[in-house]
């Protein structure tokens, strides 16, 4: 009889306590799918995980190494005259290019010419699309295209086998032996 | 385990491409192999190509694992891209070229002397040791991305260069062998995978494109190699069939002469300007030139083009030098030099000083591809002073990215035969990945029965044999050459050459004088040449052989013939048979031992 008793317990409960019908609805919820068991593969122990910020350092080395990137960006430019820097732009911005291609095949996000009138859909990705200017509260119908936007198409920075610390050289001192 | 896929490989002169496709799935499409490698120490970068050299890394380096790849920890050396890098930085530790040397009779290949000419207190390899670690790197990348198919199990085809003889093949055999590459690997000439990549895009209607009778010229020009093919249709029961008629020689001249020959130039004009340029910015000229030649030889690029060599220093901006360069001059350098316009009947200069001599390798003396095409199409031509003619072309490796380049080919063809210009083959020369390409497609085709290029071997090959007669003394006895294999004798045939026998003395190595001809068509087992041009016939590594001691022998000597064969792979086999005995010695390449 004890189920009898407990039914009635619970239906002057759920009907006069509000805390008693709150946990009653929560048994009542659909129980989760029970998990499948962890299937048991012999796949390899993954790699630990890149230590934050490895990637970035290692992206700067590579273009240092085959760019002069940093050679360039940290360099003072005050003494030299305008054609002296574009001699030497022109040979790091040509290798820049070429690694950032082979690293992440970068292409304008919109295809359409910049300066034209572009339509714009009822609603927009704000990461894919920022409006300037006349911002209301409505997307407008179209708008004129200021900067057609890049995207990395892929991304593959070169894997570091080091650590973190090691990784922070950048550039090694080169030393000559004569 | 059976084979999941076929696989491509192109070992290269200065870079190596590994190319697959599945087997048993209809439409397979031909992809290339991500291949992961050291771009600086420590760093692994995946690319479609594996530059071919090696960087012999000091102790130091091994024992901090900067040289460690994902399938070996403590490493001293490294192949690849920082190789290369490495080739600039530090070239006493560093090897390239190692596939020249492959076919480089002089020198023992499997003896550790690359790099060549630096003091013995550094690391050397042989020139088969660093072909087995390009060949075994490509292995470990396969195994790693496809650890259910290793790369053993696979029916995979290796190229070589058509011009490459038997030694030089029996070498990149072994080196593929102890690589880790299967027993059945097939051999496959470079510029016929080529023609397998186009025609992988053509499917049947390459019997449109072609006709009876037409003749396709594949021009291959490398980064260090120049490598030409003759393709003929011919027809076979109402059929368009293709059979390779010629290879040229194995010429030592590509792209990386024309870059050194812009940076030769250019760096005259630093000179003129008072600047002198150290090693390390040489090279880094040289660097520039490369990025520049595409532009300088466009026929529409900008009169002027600036070249600069950046300080070495942090000191970037304030230490670089800039020189202006004509395009003009630059083009006419290149073209004039590579590509001269000259006659059908015109030789290569054979003691023209180039300014690219480096002790070692046989540079060639003449860098003029069309003077060597004169000759080769001279050579193959059934009249006397009138080239063969040519009727389409078929362009191969980075040099031809220059348009430049091809239509000076097409004219200077052009002009040998004014009644009918060659024509470019339509469709897409992929010009840095066809001979993978066309590797695998080739393995493909194979497997399901598809189009095969016939054309047996390029060579004739004869075994000297020392004429009896009366001894003068202190003169040689004359040679004699006597031909075991003909031009285009097919894969998994054999011959019995008649000839009067030779006796081998038991118990001693007997030692045979081996021969080539990429040009003697004529010649028959058999055939017996008292004399011959040096131009067509050439010495390779000698041949040799132990007759033991044996109980059925009771005599001093045995007289013996020979067999030759072509294994089904495309392997040249020499055999001494007994008729008398019944006994049968495989004679092999002595290349250990060369002087």
């Amino acid at each position: 009889m004890g189920r009898i008793g407990l039914a009635f317990k619970l239906f002057f409960g759920v009907l006069f306590n509000s805390n008693t019908a709150l946990q009653m609805q929560t048994a009542l919820l659909p129980a989760p799918a029970a998990k499948e068991p962890e299937k048991k593969t012999a796949a390899k122990p993954q790699p630990p995980a890149a230590p934050a910020g490895l990637d970035a350092l290692v992206l700067l080395a590579t273009l240092q190494r085959e760019a002069r990137f940093l050679d360039l960006f940290q360099e003072d430019l005050e003494s030299f005259d305008d054609a002296q820097i574009g001699a030497a732009v022109r040979d790091v911005q040509r290798d820049t290019k070429k690694v950032l291609a082979r690293l992440f095949a970068i292409e304008a996000l919109r295809t359409e010419e910049e300066g034209a009138n572009i339509e714009l859909p009822e609603s927009i990705k704000p990461h894919e699309i920022r409006l300037t200017g006349n911002v209301g509260n409505d997307t407008p119908a179209s708008g004129k295209l200021a900067h057609h936007g890049w995207k990395a198409t892929k991304c593959e920075i070169p894997k570091f086998q080091g650590n973190l610390e090691t990784a922070k050289v950048i550039a090694p001192a080169e030393i000559e032996i004569v | 385990m059976s084979a999941n896929y076929v696989v491509g490989i192109d070992l290269g002169t200065t870079n190596n491409v590994l190319s697959y496709v599945a087997l048993n799935f209809e439409d397979a499409e031909v992809q290339l192999l991500e291949i992961p490698q050291l771009t600086a120490p420590a760093t692994i970068e995946s690319q479609t190509s594996l530059p071919s050299f090696t960087y012999l890394g000091t102790p130091g380096e091994a024992e901090q694992g900067s040289l460690d790849v994902a399938w070996e920890t403590g490493r001293d050396y490294a192949v690849g891209q920082w190789a290369r890098t490495r080739s600039a930085e530090a070239p006493d530790r560093t090897v390239g070229g190692a596939k020249s040397w492959l076919s480089h009779h002089k020198v023992d290949r499997q003896q550790a002397i690359l790099p060549f000419n630096v003091g013995d207190d550094l690391p050397k390899i042989s020139p088969v040791e660093a072909s087995r670690r390009y060949l075994n790197h490509l292995v470990e990348a396969w195994n790693q991305a496809f650890p259910d198919s290793p790369l053993i199990d696979q029916k995979v085809v290796l190229t070589v260069p058509a011009s490459f003889d038997a030694s030089a093949r029996e070498l990149t055999r072994e080196a593929a062998l102890s690589a880790g590459l299967p027993e059945n690997l097939t051999l496959l000439e470079e510029p016929q995978a080529a023609v397998y990549a186009w025609l992988s895009h053509q499917g049947d209607n390459w019997r449109k494109a072609l006709k009876l009778n037409d003749k396709l010229l594949v021009c291959d020009v490398g980064g260090g190699t120049t490598d030409m093919s003759l393709i003929s249709v011919a027809e076979e029961n109402g059929e368009l069939i293709l059979e390779r008629m010629a290879v040229g020689n194995h010429l030592l001249v590509g792209g990386d002469n024309m870059d050194l020959a812009i940076a030769f130039e250019v760096s005259n004009l630093f000179k003129e300007k008072g600047t002198n340029l150290d090693p390390w910015q040489s090279v880094s000229l040289w660097h520039s030139c490369r990025a520049a030649k595409e532009s300088l030889l466009a026929e529409d690029g900008p009169d002027e083009h600036s070249i600069s060599v950046l300080g070495r220093g942090s000191k970037l901006i304030g230490g670089t030098v800039t020189v202006q360069v004509q395009r003009e001059r630059i083009r006419n350098l290149l073209l004039e030099g590579f590509f001269p316009e000259c006659q059908a009947t015109d030789h290569p200069q054979r003691n023209m000083a180039s300014g690219f001599q480096e002790l070692g390798l046989p540079y060639e003396a003449d860098p003029a591809v069309t003077r060597h095409l004169a000759e080769f199409l001279q050579s193959h031509s059934s009249e006397e002073n009138q080239p063969l003619q040519v009727t389409h072309i078929l362009f191969n490796g980075g040099v031809f990215k220059s348009n430049s380049f091809q239509d000076r080919l097409i004219n200077v063809l052009g002009s040998w035969n004014p009644d009918s210009s060659p024509v470019m083959l339509d469709g897409d020369h992929d010009l840095d990945y066809a001979v993978a390409r066309g590797a695998a497609y080739y393995g493909l085709s194979k497997h399901q029965g598809g189009m095969r290029i016939r054309g047996g071997t390029a060579q004739a090959y004869y075994v000297g044999i020392e004429t009896a007669g009366l001894a003068i003394p202190g003169a040689p006895r004359p040679l004699n050459l006597l031909n075991v294999v003909p031009i285009g004798m097919e894969e998994g045939t054999e011959t019995n050459v008649p000839s009067q026998e030779v006796g081998l003395v038991v118990g001693e190595k007997a030692h045979f004088r081996f021969f080539a001809s990429p040009s003697r068509n004529e010649d028959k087992p058999g055939t017996l040449l008292a004399s011959w041009n040096e131009s067509e016939v050439v010495e390779t590594d000698s041949l040799e052989m132990v007759l033991d001691t044996d109980e059925s022998i009771e005599e001093a000597y045995v007289p013996v013939t020979f067999q030759s064969k072509i294994t089904e792979l495309g392997m040249f086999e020499l055999w001494c048979v007994s008729p008398k005995t019944g006994g049968r010695w495989k004679l092999e390449f002595n290349i250990r031992d060369d002087d």
